[in-house]
């Protein structure tokens, strides 16, 4: 990297003039010994999670401001759900947040029960219940393998986690598929229930998928908790409570930061008010909490599936008929929001209806995490150093198809 | 599974027709070739050095991940421990410099084409694209959409189409494997074999048609059928050539007018790309 300036600036001593961690910083007026050099990260770069833009502002090796760029995946889902009838939305949000697809559906769906005042049977809810845990473990699973591949040049056994996370990842990706037919873009739920029932002898299949990754699960974490892992993620990107609040973080990275929050016990929806869901915080707020919280969180979601499974209700699987036309399902009147807790945070879905388009929502608005959490950029990357950068952004796990939309 | 390659055969229309980039009559150069066979009777040698390159290139293609959304994901799969494409000699490089393959992945939007188009560019001949995912090739439900282009081959010449939302590991890697196909068929000078992707259109198009007809006759009030129908008409009148015996109906006739035209970074190929335009 081209650094011009004093020959102090780029030794080990200490550093003449720190850095201001402002994310308003006015560069006209910044003053270093050093000229700034512009960095522009992204959108096509293998550790920023999709196509998203960073440009950074360095000082030396520091960052001084950084100014993330979104809309590079822009596909104006909100928009096309405006006029697409209620059904035909569904499997159009699977493609938003494409790490948890099953839990895109099921915000859609419940905002649009609840919009047309239609209940759901125990089955339906308790395998929603049991398939969003699943696809948590799935998620978390990949954040795990990419953050550890981010991190991963400098780092003894970076790639095989990212490997044995993708083994393991497969292992549910096979259980959806034998569900619902996909590996995912599932589009198994419907507005009133679900449209796959269990197939004969899954849930041993997925009892013996949870024992293999829980046995395997210890063994490559012992893999990555080593001393460099923990240099570069301890003390590296810290939010504060009081920022992540602020910011609207949710999900992980506000429970690292030390908030107990998780919408799953306190808003709880489909049958979490019937378990004890054990939530996992710490208080660091750095990298290192952000990935002990998924860690942690991956283990209750696999002592949920096990209580889940042992337990599955009888009954009917869906309260309405399976789709005939377009215009089933109506809502002339009424607005709602949903949040439901995703693997990223409080994923929201607010729809209003209208009684001069009533077979598809009149408006409809998303929240997603993942934005909230890109928000949190400029105000956490300046004052570390640009490796420091791709590990904050591998550990934010912000997911784009959900950010720009 | 139907993998498509991207060479139009005897029967298809003109590129510029088709309103898309087709490169099928570059040929495989390389300026070492010229200067070994103008020395008499090494043309024997070359042969066989020719055999060890072409066997070389078609197991060390390098790919480019070009992965913006859900295909993305679906790659990784495919690069990951399972599928494994590295034991193909396809391995992943971040940098588009040292690359043979750009294996677009994803929905490509209009702020993100010109990005694309450039580091197309900026890849070492020679070079080939691989479009993965419904979304590369064709937009698929967000083709109308504002902000998505309709098909990443309205910028940059595609070779394989790998179809399917999204594909699986294993049709990434039988796309890989038509891809090596298609290399080996180009270093050879042979030609290569296409598949019938203009008649699936047709197959897939025409009992749509039908289908709404009936449905907007028994509700002429509909106002969504009636949208669909139009939006069917217009898409079924491509430019493709219509298999004998089959004619179009008389309400179909008018051409569908064409889309805003992207407009990539460079002029080189992709100013006669937009969908329509006839130069």
């Amino acid at each position: 990297m081209a650094v011009s300036g004093s020959v102090a600036s780029t030794g080990a001593g200490p550093r003449t003039r720190a850095p201001v961690p402002d994310p308003h910083l006015d560069l006209e007026r910044y003053e270093a010994d050093a000229d700034l050099m512009t960095l522009s990260l992204g959108p096509q770069h293998p550790s920023t999670h999709g196509v998203f833009r960073v440009v950074l502002y360095l000082d030396g090796e520091t960052i001084v401001k950084a100014v993330p760029h979104a809309g590079y995946l822009h596909r104006g889902v909100e928009k096309l759900c405006e006029k697409l009838s209620y059904s035909n939305v569904v499997p159009i949000l699977d493609k938003n947040d494409y790490v948890a697809p099953m839990l895109n559906e099921q915000a859609a769906c419940m905002a649009f029960e609840r919009l047309m005042g239609v209940e759901v049977p125990i089955r339906a809810r308790w395998l929603r219940t049991l398939l969003a845990e699943l696809q948590r473990i799935a998620s978390h699973l990949l954040a795990l393998g990419t953050f550890a591949i981010d991190l991963g040049g400098a780092l003894g056994g970076g790639t095989s986690v990212f490997m044995y996370c993708f083994r393991e990842r497969e292992l549910i990706l096979d259980l959806f598929e034998e569900l619902t037919g996909c590996r995912f873009h599932y589009n198994t739920h419907c507005i009133g229930g679900n449209r796959h029932d269990v197939p004969p002898g899954w849930p041993e299949l997925v009892r013996a998928a949870l024992a293999t990754i829980e046995a395997r699960f210890d063994a490559y974490l012992a893999m990555l908790e080593h001393p460099i892992f923990a240099d570069r993620t301890r003390g590296v990107g810290t939010i504060d409570a009081g920022l992540a609040l602020e910011l609207g973080l949710s999900g992980p990275n506000l429970r690292a930061s030390g908030v107990d929050h998780d919408l799953r016990r306190d808003a709880p929806y489909h049958v979490y008010d019937l378990l004890e869901v054990r939530v996992a915080t710490d208080s660091g707020g750095d990298c290192w909490s952000r990935y002990k919280v998924r860690v942690d969180e991956i283990r209750e979601s696999l002592r949920l599936v096990r209580l889940l499974l042992d337990d599955l209700p009888a009954g009917p699987l869906s309260s309405t008929k399976p789709l005939g036309v377009v215009s089933q399902f109506k809502a002339t009147t009424g607005q709602v929001y949903v949040g439901i807790e995703s693997p990223r945070g409080e994923l929201g879905t607010w729809v209003i209806a209208d009684a001069r388009k009533a077979t598809s929502p009149y408006r409809m608005k998303l929240r997603p995490p993942s934005l909230h959490a890109v928000a949190a950029i400029p105000y956490v990357l300046p004052g570390h150093t640009l490796s420091d950068a791709i590990a904050i952004l591998g550990s934010l796990d912000p997911i784009m198809g959900e950010v720009d939309r | 599974m139907a993998v498509s390659s991207g060479d139009p055969g005897e029967d298809a229309p003109p590129p510029a027709e088709r309103g898309r980039v087709d490169e099928s009559a570059r040929p495989y150069e390389h300026p070492l070739y010229e200067r070994l066979l103008s020395v008499p009777g090494l043309d024997v040698a070359v042969a066989g050095l020719d055999q060890l390159l072409t066997w070389g290139a078609v197991n060390s293609l390098w790919i480019f991940p070009m992965a913006t959304s859900c295909c993305g994901i679906e790659f990784m799969a495919a690069a990951a421990s399972r599928v494994d494409l590295d034991r193909m000699g396809a391995i992943l490089r971040g940098t588009p410099r040292q690359c043979d393959v750009m294996l677009v992945a994803g929905t490509i939007t209009v702020k993100m084409a010109p990005r694309v188009k450039r580091l197309w560019d900026q890849m070492p001949e020679p070079k080939w694209c691989v479009a993965m995912g419904s979304c590369a090739i064709s937009g698929d439900f967000y083709r109308d959409v504002y902000s998505v282009i309709p098909g990443i081959d309205t910028a940059i010449p595609v070779d394989v189409y790998i179809p399917g939302c999204p594909p699986n590991p294993e049709q990434v890697m039988e796309g890989l494997l038509r891809l090596q196909q298609k290399v080996r068929l180009q270093r050879e000078g042979r030609p290569v074999p296409r598949d019938d992707r203009p008649e699936t259109e047709e197959r897939m198009i025409y009992p749509a048609i039908g289908q709404l007809r009936r449905r907007l006759a028994a509700a002429p009030a509909d106002p969504i059928t009636a949208a669909q129908l139009a939006s069917a008409q217009a898409l079924r009148v491509r430019e493709f050539p219509l298999p004998p015996g089959v004619e179009l109906p008389a309400d179909a006739a008018a051409p569908r007018p064409g889309r805003a035209p992207v407009a990539p970074a460079s002029e080189s190929a992709a100013t006669s790309a937009s969908r329509g335009e006839k130069p």
